[in-house]
């Protein structure tokens, strides 16, 4: 394992830190957990707060999406395992403004039990909370089971028009049923070429043989729906996006927003590759592409692949993509 | 039992508890990953040292909350967070208690179990720990002696330990062993059993 670290202990701590150092007019702890981030001017009074948070190793998920026009709190915890609900609760005291906190986090087992926890604690000092769960990954259920799906870098189109309703004002319950509109109607899917390697263990994640790909991988390499060789960029697009817009049933006329994400590994070439071939399917099918997002968006530390995501638009999501946002890894207006 | 009682008791019984860490280490790493040991060890001191800063107007939701607070925090897990959320769980139907009765012990567990349920996405024969919590809400019903109540939860509990060992887990990393799992006893619902016996111990041996 060759990797720029000084311990795998104090690996989450110190690039915490390293934010810390380089953005101090942007993010910081409110308190002494440097696993619990804020916006530099929280808690804003009577704009609903948004706490996200999810395992160390997504950068720039997660953490990245703190900002104005954004999430307003992070918990995180070690590298794929979840924050404590201890750190949520944190993170919800230091954002609460009196017009309550929406949980927005990827659909995983160890998050949900603890800011479900977060959620009873904040409940007893009068935070009212709501939760919505990223899950976009259409390769991990099918559409009728699409609340077990997992949450991958769909959830960025949820996180900014969360972040752009809270911004202008919203209440919970107006917040909470936009992010679930963005949710309903954002598809994502991935392919893993080669694994991330944990610097706890220093071992890869999974194992590729030379010439295969995971189709439809998670963000902490989790299985796909299959197995198979490694095909060309045209052909790996032709596949995902048939399957995001049947998935959305998106017709010809549709606008969405696309976003092609790097895993970690994949160079920016290689992602405006699939763009170029995405951007094609989408024009031939009649669906006109509004707003894109090409680059790193989601990780799995040095993980090989790509995701492609869609979020079908309509004129108040499009709006809400096109709010002002900034955070120290996103930006927009 | 009112709360300055109800705090001793507590504190009594979760140090004999303790003295299951080793065996619950052992039961969990034949079926999970091996941490309910140190789950019940470290959870336990947490909440005997909160039980011990608690002011003496404590009410019974006051020190519910407290070990529950604790409990998730000192060794964060699954089983951990989920024992937090049916305590505060539990602390909810105990809003205007001042002594803590039978049937308010009933409607604790009965509300932890409900908890345990949905937040984990559980069923009584799923191989849990609600197995056990659920047979001692049941066993607490209609009862009126506290002694004859306890030795009725010990009994239940003990048995649905017994019955859990013909199951197969569904839940959790020992869902993974499938078959594998039948023949030996869940380690969630064998904590529940130590606890509810400790709860007798501590009782003797405060007598």
């Amino acid at each position: 394992m060759k990797k720029i670290i000084n311990a795998p202990e104090s690996f989450v701590d110190e690039f915490v830190e390293g934010i810390l150092l380089a953005h101090p007019d942007l993010v910081k702890t409110p308190g002494d957990d440097l696993r619990v981030l804020a916006r530099a001017d929280a808690p804003r009074q009577g704009h609903v707060g948004i706490v996200t948070g999810g395992g160390s190793g997504h950068l720039p998920l997660f953490k990245g999406y703190v900002g104005t026009g954004l999430c307003s709190a992070v918990a995180i915890g070690n590298v794929f395992s979840s924050p404590s609900s201890d750190q949520i609760f944190e993170a919800t005291k230091a954002v609460d403004g009196g017009a309550g906190v929406l949980y927005l986090y990827g659909n995983y087992g160890g998050d949900v039990l603890n800011f479900d926890l977060a959620a009873d604690l904040a409940e007893l000092e009068d935070i009212s909370t709501r939760t919505v769960l990223g899950r976009d990954d259409v390769a991990s259920q099918p559409r009728e089971r699409k609340l077990d799906r997992r949450g991958v870098a769909g959830i960025i189109f949820a996180y900014k028009a969360a972040g752009a309703a809270a911004e202008r004002g919203d209440s919970l319950d107006e917040v909470a049923a936009i992010t679930e509109d963005v949710i309903e109607h954002t598809a994502t899917m991935g392919i893993g070429l080669a694994p991330t390697i944990l610097p706890t263990t220093g071992r890869p994640s999974f194992e590729l043989e030379e010439g295969e790909m995971e189709i439809g991988i998670g963000i902490h390499g989790e299985p796909g729906s299959r197995r198979g060789p490694l095909e060309t960029a045209d052909e790996i697009a032709d596949h995902v996006v048939e399957a995001l817009v049947a998935d959305l049933d998106l017709k010809s006329g549709a606008r969405v927003a696309v976003m092609v994400n790097g895993l970690g590994a994949t160079p920016l070439e290689e992602l405006y590759v699939l763009y170029r071939r995405t951007h094609q399917i989408l024009a031939e099918s009649g669906i006109e592409i509004a707003k894109n997002y090409v680059g790193e968006y989601a990780t799995s530390l040095e993980m090989a692949g790509a995701s492609i995501s869609l979020l079908e638009l309509n004129d108040e999501r499009l709006a809400l993509l096109e709010a002002p946002a900034k955070s120290p890894f996103f930006q927009e207006g | 039992m009112e709360a300055e009682q109800l705090n001793d008791r507590i504190r009594g019984s979760l140090a004999v508890l303790i003295d299951s860490a080793d065996e619950l280490r052992d039961l969990d790493q034949a079926l999970g990953d091996g941490d309910l040991g140190i789950t019940i060890s470290a959870g336990s001191a947490a909440v005997i040292a909160a039980l011990e800063q608690l002011p003496a107007e404590a009410t019974p939701v006051d020190i519910a909350r407290a070990s529950a607070k604790a409990f998730a925090n000192a060794n964060p897990s699954t089983m951990a967070a989920l024992v937090a959320g049916a305590l505060l769980a539990g602390s909810r139907v105990w809003a205007d208690v001042a002594d803590v009765t039978i049937a308010d012990a009933q409607a604790f567990a009965a509300a932890a179990a409900t908890s345990i349920a949905q937040r984990g996405k559980t069923q009584i024969g799923d191989k849990t720990i609600l197995d056990g919590l659920a047979a001692v809400a049941d066993a607490l019903v209609d009862q009126t002696d506290a002694d004859e109540a306890l030795d009725a939860a010990i009994t239940a509990a003990a048995a649905a330990v017994e019955n859990t060992k013909h199951l197969q887990s569904r839940r959790g990393r020992a869902s993974w062993l499938q078959e594998r799992s039948i023949g030996m006893a869940d380690p969630g619902a064998t904590a529940l059993q130590r606890f509810v016996e400790s709860w007798k111990i501590a009782g003797v041996d405060v007598k």
